[in-house]
């Protein structure tokens, strides 16, 4: 491990200090993020930016297992519906308990279920690798459906309070929580990638066989990633019910979110944790604006366009198009 | 950095103000604007443009007419793509932004449970058009829904079905019980159960299929062996085909089989099952029978099928269309005769008035559903080939029950040949 840490020194330059300043930049982002949404006197603003923050979470969830180890995950829409589905459960046995303890709860079931699907798949490869990860979001969908305690196939309604208390509105709680959590997600990716385990991971999507030669406790490094991929993905879900008030499996489990959260980080490049960061905002975004402007199916096709051409001429995202010309420079 | 990004920052959120403050200002001097997220794309798409089209009938007409309280009308509409993720988003927008005057649902009722919190933090009148029970937890005193279900939807939909089996001159001892699992099916099936069990019926099979299944061949051949007397049938499009076409394929004979099967009052499947849907028992909410003649309904039948090729949907539209064309009739009369757009006063109205529609007088109660269900048992009868427009006539979609409907006699056993 230590000859591989060699060449990745300087991302640890700084330490505390620099942590610090990252903290301070996400909370000053936050400030102008809020700032502006809340000039514009609508829960429209608060309600479409909870929809691309939650992808920011998605996307970078995914991308500690799908990016850095290049272990492609097709059970995204599980993760997230299982965190869904978590919240469903705690509120229908706790009605009051607030949405960010269901948000922990939800993340440890999510680093168990990754745990455990770890341990039933990683020893596949490639393609058979993800399509074990899509055949336990069938089953976890078929386990939910017939889930009577939290409304089954027929779905299940969760009141919400009209308002929260220090917020503006409900919608604005649900968007202020759902940017802490896409702080955290991104707090957690980036220190996996500038960590032992984020080098890793690079060197098991770079050559499995050669990291193992080296040294590289795979399993154990992808068990890792399975886990706080899986975390980070139910995290996301958590919120959702509350945001949406009526949730059945076809919702929770939906093809949408299983294409956003693969195409946000290759569209906005996987080797880094900022890479999914832009694909989400950008795509978000764009997918917000159509839903109001164009007002088509032309969502998920802008998503496929770009998808064939980022993968034709930026095969590396846009971060990788953007490394390569300061690299050319 | 910080400073100029504010800078930015209030500058962007004071033209959106500015532009914001326009539309509203705009919107009470021009046209009542109308606000709406429907499904034009995705899996609810051919009910969401059906609908539409109906919405948009209304609106040339009233417009044609000198508007609504001398102002013309406007149909907002957004796509919420079959994706209710969408559908806070969109009223929010509809609401805060576009500033509209009247807010309507999409279609079903996944989208419509999606907008009752913006809806009800709002306080906005909510015209429903096909949610099923989406108010019995939220029960919202603003909300009016437009499917004769009643406030008891889940028994409504076998009643009739179960009361015709009793009324059979050899009386059946056994059901049969299948569905898909999910919403509606889960629901009708839990009905069943209860009318089956009201009317002491064995129940000797109860099973529930995943929703995408395909295949239905070993389910009813499964079924067959149980050999019970009726078969109800919770279903949706794809499933309702599939289950038509296996119980024949299979030979199945009972006295009755049908039962809560959507699909089969669209033209599509009406004329893919052609012939195999002879005897079928099944539920509707409209068809062309000589006791469902209210005023308005063929004219409006007419417009609509002159313009549904065109817009690429059902050309029949006698299931959604109609109910969605009554929903305008209730608004125009309540905005009229209230004489504003206050949403306090238009509900106030609504929850009080008998409504004369192009689908009979309806009239809300309990949770904003009609106060008294009028689900149709029906049964297709005499259908030769798979000609659409034997389905826009009278005598082939015979209604059975309720009886002050009733425009024919129950054929039995099933299939028709047997």
């Amino acid at each position: 491990m230590s000859s591989l840490s060699t060449p990745y020194v300087e991302d640890r330059r700084g330490g505390l200090p620099r942590t610090l300043v990252w903290l301070g930049l996400a909370a000053a982002i936050g400030v102008v993020l809020f700032t502006v949404l809340g000039r514009f006197n609508s829960e429209y603003a608060y309600l479409a930016a909870y929809g691309v923050l939650q992808y920011v979470v998605l996307a970078t969830g995914w991308n500690i297992l799908g990016g850095y180890a290049g272990y492609v995950n097709f059970g995204a829409a599980g993760f997230y519906a299982l965190g869904v589905y978590g919240s469903v459960f705690l509120y229908k046995l706790f009605p009051d308990l607030p949405v960010p303890v269901m948000v922990l709860v939800a993340a440890g079931v999510g680093a168990l279920f990754g745990l455990g699907m770890g341990y039933l798949t990683l020893r596949l490869r490639g393609v058979f690798f993800s399509i074990g990860t899509l055949a336990l979001s069938v089953i976890l969908h078929t386990v939910i459906v017939n889930w009577e305690f939290v409304g089954g196939a027929r779905g299940a309604y969760i009141i919400r309070p009209e308002d929260a208390p220090f917020f503006s509105s409900y919608a604005a709680y649900l968007c202020a929580l759902m940017f802490v959590l896409a702080v955290i997600a991104v707090a957690i990716a980036r220190t996996v990638q500038h960590s032992w385990l984020g080098r890793g991971l690079a060197a098991i999507r770079d050559d499995e066989t050669a990291a193992e030669c080296s040294g590289v406790a795979s399993l154990k490094l992808k068990l890792a990633a399975t886990s706080l991929s899986g975390a980070v993905l139910a995290m996301a879900g958590a919120p959702f019910p509350f945001f949406i008030t009526y949730v059945d499996p076809a919702t929770a489990f939906s093809l949408t979110v299983a294409v956003n959260t693969i195409a946000m980080p290759v569209i906005g490049g996987m080797a880094t944790w900022i890479g999914p960061v832009v694909g989400a905002v950008l795509i978000g975004s764009l997918q917000q604006l159509a839903t109001v402007t164009i007002s088509s199916s032309a969502n998920l096709l802008i998503v496929g366009l770009l998808l064939v051409v980022f993968t034709s001429i930026a095969p590396f995202g846009i971060m990788g198009l953007l490394s390569r010309r300061r690299t050319v420079r | 950095m910080i400073s100029r990004r504010k800078l930015l920052a209030t500058t962007a959120a004071a033209t959106t103000l500015a532009a914001m403050g326009g539309t509203v200002a705009l919107a009470q001097d021009g046209p009542i604007r109308i606000g709406m997220g429907m499904a034009m794309s995705g899996g609810l798409a051919a009910g969401g443009k059906a609908a539409l089209l109906a919405y948009q009938i209304w609106a040339e007409e009233v417009n044609a007419r000198g508007g609504l309280l001398g102002r013309q009308v406007e149909l907002v509409t957004y796509d919420d793509q079959s994706n209710p993720s969408t559908v806070p988003g969109i009223y929010s927008k509809l609401i805060d932004v576009d500033g509209v005057d009247i807010v309507i649902s999409g279609y079903a009722t996944v989208p419509t449970a999606a907008a009752m919190p913006v809806i009800m933090q709002k306080r906005k009148l909510f015209l429903s058009l096909f949610a099923l029970a989406a108010n019995d937890q939220f029960n919202y005193d603003r909300y009016f829904q437009l499917q004769p279900n009643g406030p008891n939807a889940k028994v409504e939909f076998s009643k009739g079905y179960f009361e015709l089996a009793m009324a059979l001159p050899e009386k059946p001892k056994t059901v049969a019980l299948v569905g898909a699992d999910a919403e509606f099916s889960i629901l009708a099936l839990e009905g069943a159960r209860e009318n089956a069990e009201m009317h002491g019926l064995e129940i000797v099979y109860d099973q529930t299929y995943p929703p995408n299944t395909i295949d239905f061949a070993s389910i009813v051949r499964t079924i067959k062996a149980a050999a019970p007397d009726l078969l109800y049938i919770g279903s949706y499009p794809p499933d309702s085909a599939g289950m038509i076409r296996a119980v024949h394929e299979a030979g199945f004979k009972a006295q009755m089989v049908g039962g809560g099967m959507i699909g089969l009052q669209f033209a599509g499947l009406k004329t893919q099952l052609g012939e195999m849907l002879n005897n079928v028992t099944y539920y509707d909410l409209y068809v062309p029978e000589p006791t469902m003649q209210f005023p308005g309904i063929d004219a409006f039948l007419v417009r609509y099928r002159e313009r549904a090729a065109a817009a690429g949907v059902d050309p029949l539209g006698i299931y959604i269309p109609p109910f969605a064309y009554a929903e305008m009739q209730i608004l125009e009369r309540a905005v009229t005769e209230v004489g504003s757009l206050d949403d306090g006063a238009l509900a106030d109205f609504i929850r009080k008035t008998t409504f004369d529609t192009v689908v009979g007088q309806i009239a809300f109660g309990e949770r904003g559903e009609w106060a008294a269900p009028r689900i149709l048992t029906c049964q297709f009868q005499g259908i030769e080939g798979s000609g659409v427009e034997q389905f826009g006539e009278a005598g082939r979609q015979v209604i059975l029950h309720p009886p002050e409907y009733k425009s024919g006699e129950h054929r039995h056993p099933f299939p028709a040949s047997a």
